[in-house]
């Protein structure tokens, strides 16, 4: 039961961090209005920007000089906000009965957890730089697990804890990320676009941006990697011998598809094998002029669409035998390697 | 994966080979090692019937996981290489489960699960697949 419902809960706060709805500013600025007052403020001026790069880029009007995006850890209103949300935390924390805590634990691992990863790998490329304990303070994670020790494991809040964590939990669901000044809080709208794969777990889009924001900031990305355009666009040979890093190199490859690439860059066949535990294919050793040599092979397992997937693995330059090659890459000899039985 | 019911199980071991020897699953290998070994400040659990996730894939998908007959396997996380993941002893046949790879059986025995690297300037890195 805890499981399904903290799958429930998980769906409805990873709906919330990675929707492309537009914001409800009125629901943003009371929530956001509701914190600063509880650490002591007037509410602030509100600035909407169209993206987290607009508002990184942006010094709003009456924030102090002090207040750069560079030290934003420093600033004091994310100083307060912070210690305030410790506060909550470590009060309900203390609240947590000990036959709860394997519940709680369960929570963490269930929600807490996979939610960072997910706000890691689809949010924060929207930000430079991207770390910040601030925005940490703003992430879902830790807000939809204490929602759920409410929910799910029976804790019980104070009523003044509740009336902190739905503030924090109205921000969270109105709007995008927010930089809070002493006067002043930039806020950002939501992206227009924003494709993943895996239920969320990372940017990924073969067709376009994967990230997009209405004022035109974007970013490519496939399975996770962030991706210059022409990766999608244009993978050539000569661009990705060109590209000095090594994922985006290997989306590049992936996209021309490896058979593709090894004849279109013209590689050079070393030498051939059967493949041991995989009856009927080839492992192939390709020179690449370089300073790795490409180890090709085919999937042991059928693509759900009956096809089998070939894929390349970078080696060292000195091996000759396509067996000794796919030996290394496990850390075993080629004489252990031939005597595989299965791969899938 | 993790919410496999004990007749998909069954369902699967019915095809599943089970041997003895060296298999690989995508990313990973599994190496009969001769057994049983107890290295030194290995902590062992036992797997449980939800089975261990052995290994995410690139960004917390495709998940190879470890499962078995309850009381019949236990599982250390101790890397002896730095490409190992850890080291499983099983007392009947255990499965390794994966969503995009066939599924492998294991007879008893001791196993090194270990990962795969790829060679690049100035040294190897892990794949992740």
């Amino acid at each position: 039961m805890v499981r399904h419902e903290a799958a429930a809960i998980r769906e409805q706060w990873l709906g919330r961090a990675l929707s492309t709805r537009p914001t409800d500013r009125p629901a943003a600025e009371a929530a956001i209005s509701g914190l600063y007052r509880l650490i002591g403020l007037s509410p602030p001026r509100f600035h909407w920007v169209a993206s987290p790069a607009a508002a990184l880029e942006t010094m709003p009007p009456g924030a102090a000089h002090s207040e750069t995006v560079q030290r934003l850890d420093a600033w004091p209103v994310p100083t307060r906000l912070r210690a305030l949300r410790a506060e909550l935390c470590a009060g309900v924390d203390l609240r947590i009965e000990r036959e709860r805590q394997p519940v709680v634990q369960e929570l963490h691992r269930l929600l807490w957890l996979p939610l960072g990863r997910s706000i890691d790998a689809c949010l924060l490329p929207a930000l430079n730089p991207r770390t910040g304990r601030w925005y940490e303070t703003q992430s879902v994670s830790w807000i939809a697990h204490y929602d759920a020790l409410r929910r799910v494991a029976g804790v019980s809040f104070t009523a003044a804890q509740l009336r902190v964590l739905a503030l924090w939990a109205r921000a969270a669901a109105a709007c995008h990320w927010w930089w809070p000044r002493q006067h002043v809080c930039v806020v950002s709208e939501r992206p227009v676009a924003l494709h993943t794969e895996e239920g969320g777990a990372r940017l990924h889009n073969p067709d376009g941006p994967a990230l997009r924001y209405a004022d035109g900031w974007r970013i490519h990305a496939l399975h996770g990697t962030r991706v210059p355009d022409w990766v999608l666009t244009d993978p050539t040979p000569e661009r990705i011998a060109d590209e000095p890093n090594v994922e985006v190199r290997r989306s590049a490859i992936e996209r021309l598809g490896w058979s593709a690439y090894v004849e279109r860059a013209g590689l050079r066949l070393v030498a051939s094998a059967p493949d041991p535990g995989n009856p009927g294919f080839e492992l192939r050793l390709y020179d690449t002029g370089g300073s790795s040599r490409v180890l090709l092979a085919v999937n042991g397992s059928l693509e759900r669409d009956g096809s089998r997937r070939q894929y390349g693995l970078t080696v060292p330059p000195y091996f000759g035998d396509p067996v000794a090659a796919a030996g290394w890459t496990y850390g075993l000899s080629a004489d252990q390697y031939s005597r595989l039985l299965r791969r899938t | 994966m993790t919410d496999m019911s004990v007749l998909d199980q069954v369902e699967q071991s019915l095809r599943i080979p089970v041997l003895e020897g060296l298999q690989a699953q995508g990313d990973l290998i599994v190496i009969p090692v001769p057994g049983p070994i107890d290295p030194p400040g290995a902590r062992w659990v036992r797997v449980p019937p939800e089975g261990v996730e052995l290994l995410r894939g690139g960004a917390g998908g495709n998940t190879h996981m470890l499962v078995a007959e309850p009381g019949t396997c236990r599982w250390t996380p101790h890397r002896a290489d730095w490409q190992d993941l850890g080291v499983f002893t099983a007392s009947a046949e255990v499965y390794l489960l994966h969503p995009e790879h066939g599924a492998l059986g294991c007879a008893p025995g001791t196993y090194v699960v270990r990962r795969q690297r790829e060679h690049e300037r100035g040294g190897s890195r892990l794949v992740a697949d």
